[in-house]
């Protein structure tokens, strides 16, 4: 069990152990970076407490990698904490990624960018697809599940229903059915 | 050109009003951002294509695929939808836009995050929570699909290209091959023309 540092990270350690994750992470694996980072080099949270903010990060709103980094930063010091931990994680590949789109937009009319990113999107397509499959099997016993799972798909791509509407009323509804109910004897 | 997009009247964002405007849908998507943010690309793609004209369908492909390889949070391809509603404004207009379209759809998902940090010890045996994971997840599946689909739809237009990406998805799913890889590869059959819009 690794020790853990008795004094909380300020919000310049905050800042600079972000940007470390973001910039360990280019080429990917930003999760597991994080962790090492976090956990074994810094030694800010245990591994327990690490789990507990990725658990959290992953239940609510927002994406995960970045609601983990709010998470550390709100955990040591509160919202202006959180922000810290936020501009550390974004900072370098938002900037990067603003250079990517002003190349994108400026010369994507160019015949040898268009046909590489003709190429690269069939890639990308393939990874949105395997989304659905990634966390599918979690819900291959649940005949409920695979219900509403089936029911969301149909209204969104046969009706057109948009996202907030279908949320507001299959959310609740699903809710209710999920309610954890007493325990029986 | 389809008579869809002769219709469609970009959004001028250096109209203050639209700029509002824009900026309040992304901060009112930003709570239903579930599964960590990629159910939000069908309603990107509506906002961005059908509704707004900022780009058109293949743009938006290009988008995504650029954000899928750049390092980093995937879910920034935000940053790039508000870059292309003003970058025919000039480049500062297009990283200002993105940057306010960034910070729009994080803040909500931001302070709501900050929120549950701090009270996590009491939020995390309420039977709220416990529903609303169980209950959220098969909606997100279903949600996944629809967006895997419409990804699919508007990249591929011809056999080989639908090839790929079925058979990147197995390999994604059967494999710990980094995407990158992926994405390298099929560009460059891209390049040599091996797959076409």
């Amino acid at each position: 069990m690794a020790e853990v540092a008795t004094t909380p990270p300020t919000h310049l350690q905050l800042f600079v152990g972000m940007q470390q994750v973001a910039l360990s992470s280019f080429g990917g694996g930003l999760s597991a970076w994080s962790e090492r980072i976090v956990v074994e080099e810094r030694q800010w949270m245990s591994k327990e407490e690490f789990i507990t903010g990725l658990t959290v990060a992953r239940l609510f709103p927002g994406p995960n990698q970045i609601n983990m980094a709010v998470y550390i930063g709100s955990h040591f010091r509160g919202l202006t904490g959180a922000i810290a931990a936020l501009l550390g994680i974004l900072l370098l590949p938002f900037s990067l990624l603003m250079l990517l789109g002003l190349g994108y937009y400026y010369l994507h009319e160019t015949l040898a960018v268009d046909r590489v990113l003709s190429g690269v999107i069939t890639a990308s397509a393939g990874m949105a697809l395997s989304m659905g499959f990634k966390i599918a099997g979690a819900y291959s016993r649940d005949p409920v599940a695979l219900l509403l799972a089936g029911a969301s798909f149909l209204a969104m791509t046969v009706f057109h229903v948009r996202l907030v509407p279908l949320v507001l009323v299959a959310g609740p509804l699903a809710m209710a059915w999920y309610w954890p109910r007493e325990p029986k004897r | 050109m389809s008579a869809a997009s002769v219709a469609c009247q970009a959004v001028q964002l250096t109209d203050w009003h639209q700029l509002l405007a824009v900026i309040w849908d992304f901060l009112s998507l930003s709570l239903f951002s579930l599964g960590g943010g990629n159910t939000l690309l069908n309603e990107y793609h509506h906002m961005a294509v059908d509704q707004y004209c900022w780009l058109t369908s293949r743009q938006f492909a290009d988008i995504y695929a650029i954000a899928e390889a750049a390092p980093g949070p995937s879910s920034m391809i935000v940053g790039l939808l508000g870059m292309g509603a003003a970058v025919k404004e000039g480049p500062l207009w297009g990283v200002f836009s993105g940057l306010m379209a960034e910070i729009a759809i994080l803040l909500p998902s931001t302070l709501l995050m900050v929120a549950a940090a701090l009270s996590w010890n009491r939020l995390r045996h309420s039977p709220w929570r416990l529903a609303f994971e169980r209950g959220l997840g098969p909606i997100t599946l279903g949600i996944l699909f629809a967006v895997g689909l419409k990804i699919l739809h508007i990249s591929d237009h011809d056999t080989p290209a639908y090839a790929v990406s079925l058979v990147v998805c197995v390999l994604m799913l059967r494999t710990k091959i980094s995407p990158l890889w992926f994405m390298a590869v099929a560009g460059l059959m891209g390049a040599l023309g091996l797959v076409n819009r």
